[in-house]
C-alpha cells in the first residue's frame, strides 16, 4: 500500500445505487480517491498521524463489504433509563424509542452518498462518499425535547478482519429541540479493521445537541469520524469524547457557527496505553458576530502510546465578539510516550477575545511521594493522579448516572495499564 | 520506636544531615528545632523514605531497619509524615483518597477493609473534633483550601489513618493561633504509650501547645544540643546563633 492504494470501480456495483445520479458522484469521488491514495504526514492534516503509513504497517489486503451477521450478546446499560438505537457494522438494525413521542422522531437507513461536502482534499471524505452503503438518519421535530437520551450501541462483529466499512450519519434537529446521545462502540473483533464515518450534524435555531463518544475497550480496531456540523441562531453543542482502547481512533470535528449566540463545546478526556494512536482534531468556524465555543482535551499517554491534538478556531472579520477557548493538557507517563499538540487560531474580526494553549509534562514526583507517604504504591499513585486528571473532563457531565457509567468505564482502562 | 545513628543525607553531592544520632521511645515526644537550612526538612523526607537522597548510616523503626524499605511499605507500617507543604491534587475528591489509603494500609497490615458507611462515620467523628467543615472533604484534595484546612487536613489523616510514628513538619507554619490550637490539641489528643512524636519546629510556639519530653536543637546537619523543654525557651530568648 505504499504506492497509492486502489480501488476498482467495479466494487460501486456491489453497492444498491439510488440512481444515475449517485452512481455518477460515487464514481467520481472514487477516481479522487484512487489518485490522492490515504493521506500522508506530506498532508498538515494528517503531519502526526500518517494513516497511509499506518494502514500500509497493519494491513496487506482489504474488503470493502462483508456479509451481515448478528452480533454475540451485547451488553445494554442497564445503569440508567435510555431510548436505543442498534448499529451492527454501521448498519442500522434496530432502534427503540419507548420514552419519547414517536411522531416528532424520523429515524432511517441512511444510504445516501451525496453529502455535498467540498472537502476534496480529504480523501477519506472522497473515499467514503464513493463507497458508503450504511448508516443512520436521525431527525426530531421542531419542538421536540426528547425525555430520555438514546445510547446509540455502535457494535463491531467478531468476523470483521481486513475489512474497510464506510459509513454516513445524518442528525438534523428541529428549531427550538433537544437531544442527548450517547454513542458506544462495542467492538467484538479481535482483529484489525477500518471503520471510516462521516457524519453530518444540523441544529436548527435554538436546538440543543449533546452527545457522549465513548471507545472504553482494548481493541485493533482503526477509526476515523469526520463530523461536519451546521448550528444556526441560539443553538447549543456540546460534546465529550471518552478514548481508550482502539488501536487508531481520529475524530475529527468541523463546525460551521452560523447563527448568532450559538455555543460550541468539545471536552475529550483520551487514555491512550500501549502501542494506540489517537487524535482528536478540530475545526470551529466563527462566521458570525456573538457566539461562543470551547475546547478542552486532556489525554494521558502510556507505553508507546502517540496522542495528537490539532484544533483551529477560525474567526471571520464580521465574527465581532466572538469568545472562543481551547486548551490541550497531556500527562506522559512513560519516555516513550508521544503527544503532538498544534492548537491555532485565525482571527480576521478586531473586537473578539480568544485564548488557547497547550501543555505536556510528566506525572509530578512530588504528589507521587505525597500519595505513597499514605500507604499507595507508586502505580496505585500514579492511577489515582491520572484518574484525578481526566476527571476534570469526566466530572462536567451533569447527569450522575451517566456520569458514573463513564467514570467506571475509564477507571477500568486506566487500572489495566 | 526510631533509633537514628550516624545518618549522613546527600542531594545533588551536598551533603545536609551529617551524621545525626537521635533515640526516640514509644510514647515520647521529641521536638527538633533549628535555623533555615539546618536539614530539618530533609530529616523528614529521609524518614518517610523520599526518593533522591544518598544515604548512610542506620535508621531503625521497631527494630527493624527502615535502610531498604519505600515509602508506602513504611506509611504501611505506621510511620506518618504531616507535610509542611500538603500537596494539591486536582480531580482526586479527599474522601475517596482517605478511604483508598486507610485501606490500603489496613490490608497491609492484615485487617479488614473498612465499608464506605463506617469510613464516612469515622471521618465525620474525626473531622468534627478538628472542626472540619465536612464539605471541603467531598471537594478535590487539598485544592483551595486555605493553609489552616490544609494542615488540618494533615492532622485527620493522621486520626484515620492511626500511625505509631508521627512526623510533624513545620507543621505550625501559616496558622493563626486558632487554628493552631485546635491542632495541637487534636496532636494531643492522640498521644498514648504506643505513640512518638517528631516535632520539627522553627519556633518555640508550637511547643507551647505541643509538650514536647525533649528538645534538639539541629544545626548544620547534625544535633548539636538535646535536652528538655527548658531548651526551647532558652533558643527563643537567645536564637541559635548563640548555641554555636
Amino acid at each position: 500500500m505504499n504506492e497509492n492504494f486502489k480501488i476498482s470501480p467495479s466494487e460501486i456495483n456491489k453497492i444498491k445505487v439510488l440512481n444515475q445520479k449517485d452512481k455518477n458522484f460515487r464514481l467520481e469521488s472514487l477516481k479522487l480517491f484512487n489518485q490522492q491514495g490515504f493521506p500522508t504526514r506530506n498532508h498538515e492534516d494528517w503531519k502526526f498521524s500518517d494513516i497511509n503509513q499506518i494502514f500500509s504497517k497493519n494491513f496487506k489486503n482489504l474488503e470493502s463489504f462483508k456479509n451481515e451477521i448478528k452480533p454475540k450478546s451485547i451488553n445494554f446499560i442497564k445503569e440508567f433509563d435510555h431510548n436505543h438505537i442498534l448499529m451492527v457494522n454501521g448498519k442500522l438494525e434496530n432502534s427503540e424509542f419507548k420514552f419519547e413521542d414517536k411522531n416528532k422522531i424520523k429515524i432511517k437507513s441512511y444510504n445516501d452518498s451525496n453529502f455535498s461536502l467540498n472537502n476534496v482534499e480529504n480523501s477519506l471524505i472522497n473515499l467514503n462518499n464513493a463507497l458508503s452503503n450504511n448508516g443512520l438518519f436521525l431527525e426530531v421535530a421542531d419542538n421536540y425535547k426528547f425525555e430520555k437520551a438514546i445510547i446509540i450501541y455502535n457494535v463491531f462483529t467478531d468476523d470483521l478482519k481486513d475489512n474497510l466499512l464506510n459509513n454516513k450519519n445524518k442528525i438534523i434537529l428541529g428549531k427550538n429541540s433537544e437531544l442527548h446521545i450517547v454513542e458506544y462502540n462495542i467492538n467484538q473483533s479481535k482483529n484489525k479493521f477500518i471503520y471510516n464515518t462521516t457524519e453530518n450534524v444540523i441544529l436548527n435555531e435554538n436546538a440543543s445537541l449533546k452527545t457522549i463518544n465513548l471507545q472504553a475497550n482494548q481493541n485493533e480496531g482503526f477509526f476515523y469520524k469526520f463530523s461536519k456540523g451546521k448550528m444556526k441562531s441560539n443553538s447549543n453543542f456540546s460534546s465529550f469524547i471518552f478514548s481508550s482502547g482502539p488501536k487508531f481512533n481520529k475524530i475529527d470535528a468541523e463546525f460551521d457557527l452560523e447563527g448568532e449566540n450559538c455555543d460550541c463545546n468539545i471536552k475529550s478526556a483520551l487514555f491512550i496505553n500501549r502501542d494506540k494512536h489517537q487524535e482528536i482534531k478540530t475545526k470551529i468556524n466563527h462566521l458570525v458576530p456573538n457566539c461562543k465555543s470551547y475546547q478542552k482535551i486532556k489525554s494521558v499517554v502510556d507505553a508507546e502510546g502517540k496522542g495528537v491534538y490539532q484544533g483551529k478556531i477560525y474567526v471571520k472579520d464580521i465574527a465581532q465578539k466572538t469568545n472562543a477557548y481551547q486548551l490541550s493538557k497531556a500527562l506522559l507517563l512513560s519516555e516513550n510516550s508521544e503527544f503532538n499538540s498544534k492548537p491555532e487560531l485565525e482571527i480576521y474580526a478586531d473586537d473578539v477575545k480568544c485564548s488557547h494553549g497547550s501543555t505536556s509534562g510528566n506525572v509530578d514526583e512530588n504528589s507521587i511521594h505525597y500519595l505513597m507517604t499514605r500507604g499507595l504504591s507508586k502505580k496505585q499513585a500514579i492511577q489515582l493522579l491520572v484518574n484525578g486528571f481526566l476527571n476534570e473532563i469526566i466530572g462536567d457531565i451533569k447527569s450522575n448516572s451517566v456520569r458514573k457509567f463513564i467514570e467506571n468505564k475509564i477507571e477500568i482502562q486506566i487500572h489495566g495499564y | 520506636m526510631l533509633v537514628i545513628k550516624n545518618l549522613k543525607a546527600s542531594i545533588n553531592n551536598r551533603e545536609i544531615l551529617k551524621g545525626l544520632n537521635l533515640k526516640i521511645n514509644p510514647g515520647e515526644v521529641h521536638a527538633i528545632m533549628g535555623p533555615n537550612g539546618s536539614g530539618k526538612s530533609t530529616l523528614a523526607n529521609v524518614l518517610s523514605g523520599k526518593n533522591g537522597y544518598k544515604i548512610s548510616g542506620e535508621v531503625k523503626y521497631l527494630g527493624e531497619s527502615l535502610n531498604d524499605i519505600p515509602v508506602e511499605e513504611r506509611a504501611q507500617k505506621g510511620i506518618f509524615l504531616a507535610f509542611q507543604y500538603p500537596l494539591e491534587i486536582p480531580g482526586v475528591n479527599t474522601n475517596n483518597f482517605l478511604k483508598t489509603s486507610l485501606n490500603t494500609i489496613k490490608k497491609a497490615k492484615g485487617e479488614k477493609e473498612i465499608d464506605t458507611i463506617a469510613f464516612l462515620e469515622l471521618v465525620k467523628e474525626k473531622a468534627k473534633e478538628l472542626g472540619i467543615d465536612e464539605k471541603i472533604l467531598s471537594r478535590q484534595l487539598n485544592v483551595g483550601f486555605s493553609g489552616g484546612e490544609k494542615k488540618k487536613n494533615e492532622i485527620l489523616q493522621m486520626k484515620i489513618l492511626d500511625p505509631n510514628l508521627i512526623i510533624l513538619d513545620e507543621t505550625d507554619s501559616g496558622l493563626d493561633i486558632d487554628a493552631l490550637k485546635i491542632i495541637s490539641d487534636g496532636v494531643n489528643s492522640s498521644r498514648s504509650e504506643k505513640k512518638s512524636f517528631l516535632v520539627i519546629t522553627h519556633y518555640q510556639r508550637l511547643l507551647e501547645y505541643i509538650k514536647p519530653d525533649h528538645v534538639h536543637v539541629l544545626s548544620d546537619g547534625k544535633i548539636i544540643k538535646s535536652g528538655t523543654s527548658e531548651l526551647a525557651l532558652e533558643l527563643e530568648k537567645k536564637g541559635y546563633k548563640k548555641l554555636n
